[in-house]
């Protein structure tokens, strides 16, 4: 990654992905506190979900960790460098971070395959080899036969294997999902959910699952609970010790 | 890969999708509005294309007519007028007399309306001036002599008056008989109405006037040496102007006059096209802000995100500039035919006002698209998590 942030803390260790210390974010001139001093830290290939109840801040904290938004105050770090401090927050999305959204958001106006291809504009991949990545890629997800269909003709099961197919267009070493399974029936809700472990496994990613769902929640790896824009509890979940 | 084309085959083969794919489809996601701006600024560039052409067509076409009658030197007074300002006939032979100055033919030009037609070229001439030697009979005769009640009509202008070799037309309040039908190989001539000087002088009560001098020069000349002729004779004239042929009708009032409101007229046009499309693009922005969130959260950097709305209103004006060039034509052709106009129009169609004119639709897609491009740049990541 060639950005030039200072490094928050230059003797963390090679697995340390993130680090968040006292990590603030205000809105409305601070009428709004969504997040009010978070700590945390995330290694490399850990499977974090965090939870909490509506508006406790865990999407805010999402935001922070892909670079879409910055903190008030406190301090962010990826691999060391500071988040806020990177130069080119758009290579850092776009070859870093893999984001799945709630609402799916794939652009109607291109076929499953082409909005596979949208992340891949940035990375400098050569025009003819974006479709064939694409393509292995939705075959990956189990889409193979939905490449040119446009999102529309696509169930909501559907969208949400594209958009995660989308998500890992520029191989990324993480992967943020946001309540990933939220607009979905329990049915297709459990595939996606088994593609995403299945994926964070095989890909040896580091994934950070936000969900209100506490079923969902124990999936991962350790779960982060909020309240309030604190982090009230960090602990691993049973699934850790399976 | 090809595996999963043979088990759907209605699925499409892949193809690259680059950046102007992304701008295209930008467009195609609101055809109809889409449509109504390519309408909006079609209508604008038509516009100029008829508009200009017409007017540039006109000064064209009184060249050529120049030239047809083997005119080096135009001498007249052009004022905010049509038609030139009458003078003495008697600055010919003033004229003549200059070295450098081979022949001259003196003419008196008006613009009347004669029968239906409510504005011909009438074009009276010196007899035996060398401006008669350039008409070649189609049909009858030329007139006989000075003081014959005759005229002859250019090919355009006998369509347009529906007349032909022994038919009459009034002029003023005399009637004159059609001796002869001419192509005079030029637009200008072939849509005039041609008598004898004499004649035309003692109908309109305009004796002992003129209003162009037809003069030529030394055959050989260069165009500095009949420039400097042109200031001779014009030290010699005062009452009137000296101007190589070329140059005559696109220096007079009246042609920079209509130029000018072609122009402005053209311009308000366009005008009304650059609101269409930076209307249409700032309702593009606004709708599609969270797909420019989704993008810029996929590492989109906001350069490109600015480069897609320009882009897309730069090729909403290339193809409004394209769709105005060609119903600006049509519109054109068609006015030729009409029967009002007919044979007075040539307009210049010609590929560098095409270009031109094109040239001027991207810019305004351009322009229009530079304040929504902008107000896109302010958009977030962060609001591709809202909805």
């Amino acid at each position: 990654m060639e950005h030039s942030p200072k490094p928050t803390q230059p003797s963390a260790g090679q697995r340390l992905v993130f680090e968040a210390k006292e990590l603030r974010k205000e809105y409305d001139d601070g009428r709004v506190q969504a997040l009010r001093g978070v700590d945390f830290r995330i290694d490399e290939g850990e499977f974090v979900t965090i939870t909490g109840p509506s508006g406790c801040g865990k999407t805010t904290l999402l935001q922070m960790l892909g670079a879409l938004d910055r903190p008030t105050s406190g301090s962010l770090s990826y691999r060391g460098k500071s988040v806020p401090d990177l130069t080119d927050p758009s290579t850092y999305r776009a070859r870093e971070i893999g984001i799945i959204f709630q609402a799916f958001h794939l652009l109607p106006t291109f076929t499953a395959l082409e909005n596979v291809q949208l992340p891949m504009f940035e990375t400098g991949r050569p025009a003819p080899e974006r479709p064939t990545r694409a393509m292995e890629l939705l075959t990956s997800v189990g889409l193979e036969q939905r490449l040119g269909h446009f999102p529309a003709k696509l169930s909501g099961g559907e969208k949400q294997r594209v958009a995660i197919a989308r998500s890992l267009a520029n191989d990324p070493t993480v992967l943020l999902a946001d309540e990933p399974t939220g607009n979905l029936d329990s049915e297709n809700a459990q595939h996606v959910l088994d593609l995403i472990i299945r994926l964070h496994r095989e890909r040896h990613m580091t994934l950070v699952l936000v969900t209100h769902d506490l079923t969902i929640a124990r999936m991962g790896t350790r779960t982060i609970r909020m309240k309030d824009g604190r982090i009230v509890s960090d602990q691993p979940t049973d699934a850790a010790s399976d | 890969m090809a595996e999963s084309f043979r088990i759907n085959p209605r699925t499409p083969p892949p193809t690259d999708m680059n950046f102007p794919t992304v701008i295209v489809r930008g467009l195609l996601r609101r055809p109809v509005r889409t449509g109504l701006t390519l309408v909006g600024i079609s209508i604008g560039i038509a516009a100029v294309v008829a508009l200009v052409g017409i007017s540039r067509g006109f000064e064209q076409s009184w060249a050529k007519g120049m030239r047809a009658r083997g005119t080096d030197i135009v001498v007249s007074n052009m004022g905010s007028a049509l038609a030139p300002k009458p003078f003495s006939d008697t600055v010919r032979d003033r004229i003549a007399a200059l070295p450098g100055v081979t022949a001259t033919c003196a003419i008196f030009v008006d613009l009347t309306s004669i029968e239906d037609s409510s504005m011909m070229i009438v074009s009276a001439r010196e007899w035996g001036g060398f401006s008669w030697e350039n008409l070649k009979l189609v049909a009858g005769r030329l007139p006989a002599h000075a003081d014959e009640l005759s005229v002859v009509l250019g090919q355009s202008a006998a369509e347009v008056l529906r007349k032909g070799v022994g038919d009459t037309i009034q002029i003023e309040a005399r009637e004159l008989i059609v001796t002869g039908i001419v192509d005079g190989g030029a637009l200008v001539e072939n849509g005039s109405v041609i008598l004898s000087l004499p004649l035309y002088q003692q109908i309109t009560g305009n004796e002992g006037k003129i209003n162009i001098i037809d003069v030529r020069a030394t055959p050989g000349l260069t165009r500095e040496a009949v420039k400097s002729l042109c200031t001779r004779i014009n030290t010699l004239i005062p009452e009137a102007r000296a101007m190589p042929a070329g140059e005559h009708v696109g220096n007079s009032e009246a042609y920079r006059f209509i130029s000018a409101m072609s122009w402005g007229t053209s311009m308000l046009a366009v005008i009304v096209g650059v609101l269409g499309v930076m209307n249409t693009m700032l309702m593009t922005v606004f709708e599609r802000k969270q797909e420019f969130s989704i993008l810029l959260a996929l590492g989109w950097r906001r350069t490109r995100i600015i480069h897609m709305v320009l882009g897309e209103s730069a090729l909403l004006g290339f193809l409004g500039g394209i769709t105005g060039v060609l119903i600006g034509a049509a519109g054109v052709k068609i006015m030729e035919r009409l029967p009002a106009i007919h044979g007075l129009l040539e307009p210049d169609l010609s590929p560098p006002l095409m270009i031109l004119s094109v040239a001027i639709a991207v810019v305004v897609g351009v322009v229009s698209g530079l304040y929504p491009a902008w107000r896109s740049s302010r958009l977030t990541p962060s609001a591709a998590m809202q909805g």
